[in-house]
């Protein structure tokens, strides 16, 4: 547990960047603790829907801001809110509150600002590019280069059967 | 099985000294399927399998570009082949495609042909989420869920489209277009295939809920044993609860269970995987690097 634990400790220092201030809320009662780690010091019980703020992720443990204390709680205790985004293709887009198991009971329409989307009927009316699928091809990985990148990045394969066991 | 040998009809059918024939050649093909009895099914060998992805990809490149970014694509690649490397289908031709659409999809394809959309990619945090994605496509391609989705669809249409397939090809030999590259990626036969298929909108329908709790629990099985943090699709899923596509996207959104669905089911899931993580990687500063 402890190499685990620090393993978690330097993943979260990289990713800490990334997530910094995202905005998230507790989707059930959950303890907020001092490491990521079920045994370690419980520093709160933070009740649904406490509002968090992301700071860094690794693995099964997040760790969050909540009511101005620094913790780590189980990312499957974590939802995000939606976010209105600027991403349609025909200026309009219908926005859909997806939380409650995808109950599509909050609507509203956004103005958007045209950033080009795949639309079905593109998709349907394609006709095929077959200089795209040789370039495509063309950017394959072989056996070797992908073992090479694997070291690079410290990747090592572990034995693990589809069941989820050795 | 007794199988028809669809390529001999074909080359038969291609051949100028059959011309005029080209009627038999499909009562012949009719009479072969219904000696075999009903319903008529046929297996994809993996030739044709991966032929079959060569022409789907051609047909969505056509719809949405390459993105230009030639290290992108070279790293999502590496990514991808070193996950494929772990599946059961190791050897298979994996080609990642990175498709420059804000829209939020990626795409399994026969043969192992994946294809992500660059608005997809680029909302992701770590080269673990990415990871996540990936293997979510390639254990579809191992498992062969669109496959066999399309080879079940096809029991009865495929057969009796064949007479106009093979009529088709041979008008298209007629007309002087022998040799096209068209039929290079492909036989013809599964270029009409293909060609339906994407004018019927089999990508833009749900698959089995079934199958893509299969992938999902498959997908952090293949990220774990390629050592990456286990937890990356649930990243991703995360992410992915944050956005909506418009009514007018052909977004993932639309076709997948909800991220909170999916995520509800990893939550049972996960625990039986993680404890083999051994030194999880997240590798979130080489995945700024590659993708900007």
């Amino acid at each position: 547990m402890k190499l685990a634990a620090s393993l978690l400790a330097a993943i979260l220092c990289l990713a800490a960047s990334a997530w910094a201030q995202e905005q998230a809320f507790t989707n059930r009662p959950t303890e907020l603790k001092d490491k990521g780690a079920a045994e370690a010091r419980t520093l709160a019980t933070l009740p649904a829907d406490t509002a968090v703020k992301v700071i860094a992720r690794a693995g099964a443990w997040t760790q969050v801001q909540a009511n101005n204390q620094t913790g780590f709680v189980r990312a499957f205790h974590l939802r995000f809110p939606v976010v209105v985004e600027k991403g349609s293709s025909s200026g309009l887009s219908s926005i859909t509150n997806i939380f409650g198991g995808g109950n599509r009971s909050t609507q509203a329409t956004v103005a958007t600002t045209g950033i080009r989307g795949l639309s079905p009927e593109q998709l349907k009316a394609a006709s095929p590019d077959e200089a795209a699928l040789a370039k495509a091809q063309s950017y394959r990985a072989d056996k070797p280069a992908a073992e090479r990148f694997a070291r690079e990045g410290k990747l090592t394969a572990v034995k693990v059967d589809e069941g989820g066991s050795k | 099985m007794k199988r028809v040998s669809v390529a001999v009809l074909l080359a038969l059918a291609a051949s100028p000294a059959f011309s005029f024939d080209i009627g038999k050649v499909i009562d012949i093909g009719r009479q072969a399927v219904q000696q075999q009895g009903s319903p008529m099914t046929k297996e994809f060998s993996q030739e044709d399998e991966i032929g079959l992805g060569n022409a789907l990809t051609a047909s969505f490149l056509g719809a949405a570009p390459l993105h230009p970014d030639a290290g992108l694509q070279r790293y999502v690649n590496r990514v991808g082949k070193w996950i494929a490397l772990h599946s059961d289908r190791p050897d298979l031709p994996w080609t990642f495609s990175v498709i420059d659409t804000e829209t939020i999809n990626a795409f399994a394809m026969p043969g192992g042909s994946i294809i992500v959309s660059s608005g997809l990619v680029k909302r992701l945090n770590s080269e673990a989420e990415l990871a996540g994605v990936l293997a979510h496509e390639i254990a579809h391609v191992v498992k062969k869920h669109q496959l066999t989705a399309i080879q079940s669809g096809m029991k009865a249409d495929f057969w009796k489209g064949l007479g106009t397939s093979v009529a088709a090809d041979h008008v298209r030999i007629g007309g002087g277009v022998v040799g096209s590259t068209v039929g290079s990626i492909a036989k013809p036969y599964i270029l009409d295939a293909a060609g339906n298929l994407i004018k019927d909108g089999f990508f833009l329908r749900p698959l089995d809920r079934s199958l893509e709790t299969e992938a999902d629990q498959l997908a952090i099985v293949l990220a774990t044993r390629s050592g990456y943090d286990p937890y990356g699709l649930v990243g991703a899923l995360q992410m992915l609860a944050q956005y909506k596509g418009g009514a007018d996207e052909a977004s993932l959104l639309s076709t997948h269970p909800s991220p909170a669905e999916r995520m509800a089911d990893l939550e049972k899931f996960l625990p039986t995987v993680e404890p083999y993580a051994r030194s999880p990687q997240l590798l979130e500063a080489r995945f700024r690097q590659n993708v900007k």
